[in-house]
């Protein structure tokens, strides 16, 4: 079905084959818009959302960009390693990292699946992209390349607003990080929209924590709409369970908090209402299965 | 920029076309291999119909840029006509009367050939959560997802 659109077929596409050649080339073409394997993008530049005159197209990387590897205690996973290739990765297999199986299993459908690339789940920031809390509780920090060199910034300030990031026109995002919590560990993530696949989530939110002997060691928490329409943590809610037994008082104290945190919004997704009832449910289930309960 | 020349793999055959960068893989599919039995349903990544393989996976062929997918192979379900899996999905399909308007039908049974060809006699929640990303407006899934079954059982 075409629409109406505007010089979409004057776009023009630059297909570098290597990392070095693509810094050099978005260095020369700041204006280019960045596509890996296009699933999220490539919609919203055929119903003419986004209107690119230049495209980068970055999937020939994918030999160098689609690793994920333990480097001393990083965690690194590159930005074109995709949602069923992570699937597979025995490292993210330990107990500690088993909120990536809760995000894959609800991540779109098996097919964009295939494609979607980790990478484009996070510089796309919007409210569809349910691995952002998971890495914002890990504490995940991007790096960003360009001929100028590396810098990396932590997910938490690269992501600015919604469908707003923190790159230079010259950087590509190539590398994802975290620091390896350790045994003891353990995330869960949850997700709820109006339907199992291919959803846009009512709320989402991921639990990076520590449990031992009943008590909450450590605790990061991280969901969408916290505040304003992106993922963030919930800051005052780690700080008041840190240190406490993991118990229905407990998780009744956390609640209420996390209930003053928010400012949840209505739209035609769901009422403030339900979101909050749901979120609260939520964060109560997801600390209940760092203990190791489903 | 003017069309672009890119080289496809398409069922086995290796073609060069010239593609407009706004191409979707489905558009090519259609118009210029003649692959008809790749719909195009929301044309937004939603409902599953325009499933193809690419290197072996299911995609949908209509958040693919045309010009993505040189150097990958392509399979839709032309090139498994002949296929002896596919002939036995196909006779389940009839058996069970999983096609109604037959618009998913392509899509259905290329997913549940993906499935069967890795892991023969799949279980039916392993159908459901492999087409759960195909839309279905007619038959409710649940012949779809028995067709797939039997076709996966041994005679």
């Amino acid at each position: 079905m075409e629409q109406p659109l505007l010089n979409r077929s004057e776009i023009v596409v630059l297909q570098p084959s290597s990392l070095k050649e693509s810094l050099k080339l978005l260095n020369e073409n700041p204006d280019a818009e960045i596509i890996a394997n296009a699933s999220d993008l490539w919609p919203r530049i055929r119903n003419g959302e986004v209107k690119p005159k230049k495209l980068l197209d970055i999937s020939g990387l994918a030999g160098e960009l689609s690793y994920v590897k333990k480097d001393e205690n990083l965690i690194k996973i590159g930005a074109l390693v995709t949602v069923s290739q992570l699937e597979g990765e025995s490292i993210l297999k330990e107990k500690r990292f088993s909120g990536f199986k809760d995000v894959i299993a609800k991540f779109g459908s098996p097919q964009i699946r295939n494609v979607a690339t980790i990478g484009g789940n996070v510089c796309a920031a919007s409210s569809s992209e349910d691995f952002i809390p998971l890495l914002l509780a890990f504490n995940a920090k991007v790096k960003l390349s360009s001929v100028d060199g590396e810098r990396y910034v932590n997910l938490e300030k690269f992501i600015i607003g919604k469908r707003k990031i923190n790159r230079r026109p010259n950087e590509i995002l190539t590398e994802i990080s975290f620091e390896d919590p350790g045994e003891g560990y353990s995330s869960a993530f949850e997700k709820i929209g109006r339907r199992n696949t291919l959803i846009i989530n009512i709320v989402n939110m991921a639990v990076v924590g520590k449990v031992k002997d009943g008590k909450i060691e450590d605790v990061r928490i991280a969901a969408n709409r916290i505040k304003g329409k992106i993922p963030e943590r919930a800051k005052n809610t780690e700080e008041f369970l840190k240190g406490k037994a993991l118990n229905e008082e407990t998780i009744a104290g956390a609640k209420k908090v996390l209930s003053e945190e928010v400012s949840l919004t209505d739209d035609f997704r769901a009422s403030a209402e339900y979101r909050k009832a749901l979120l609260l449910a939520m964060l109560e289930r997801l600390l209940f299965k760092l203990r190791g309960e489903q | 920029m003017a069309q672009m020349l890119v080289k496809l793999n398409v069922n086995g055959i290796e073609r060069e076309v010239l593609v407009d960068p706004d191409d979707r893989l489905l558009d090519v599919l259609r118009d210029e291999f003649g692959y008809k039995s790749v719909k195009e349903g929301c044309g937004t990544g939603d409902c599953g119909l325009c499933t193809v393989l690419m290197d072996g996976k299911p995609v949908l062929s209509c958040v693919i840029p045309a010009f993505q997918a040189k150097n990958h192979k392509i399979t839709t379900l032309e090139g498994l006509n002949n296929d002896p899996l596919m002939k036995k999905i196909q006779e389940q399909f009839r058996a069970h009367q999983a096609a109604q308007c037959g618009f998913c039908t392509p899509a259905m049974e290329i997913i549940g050939w993906h499935l069967l060809s890795r892991k023969k006699g799949a279980s039916k929640q392993e159908i459901k959560e492999a087409i759960s990303g195909t839309l279905c407006r007619c038959t409710g899934y649940y012949d779809i997802i028995d067709a797939i079954y039997d076709a996966g059982r041994p005679e």
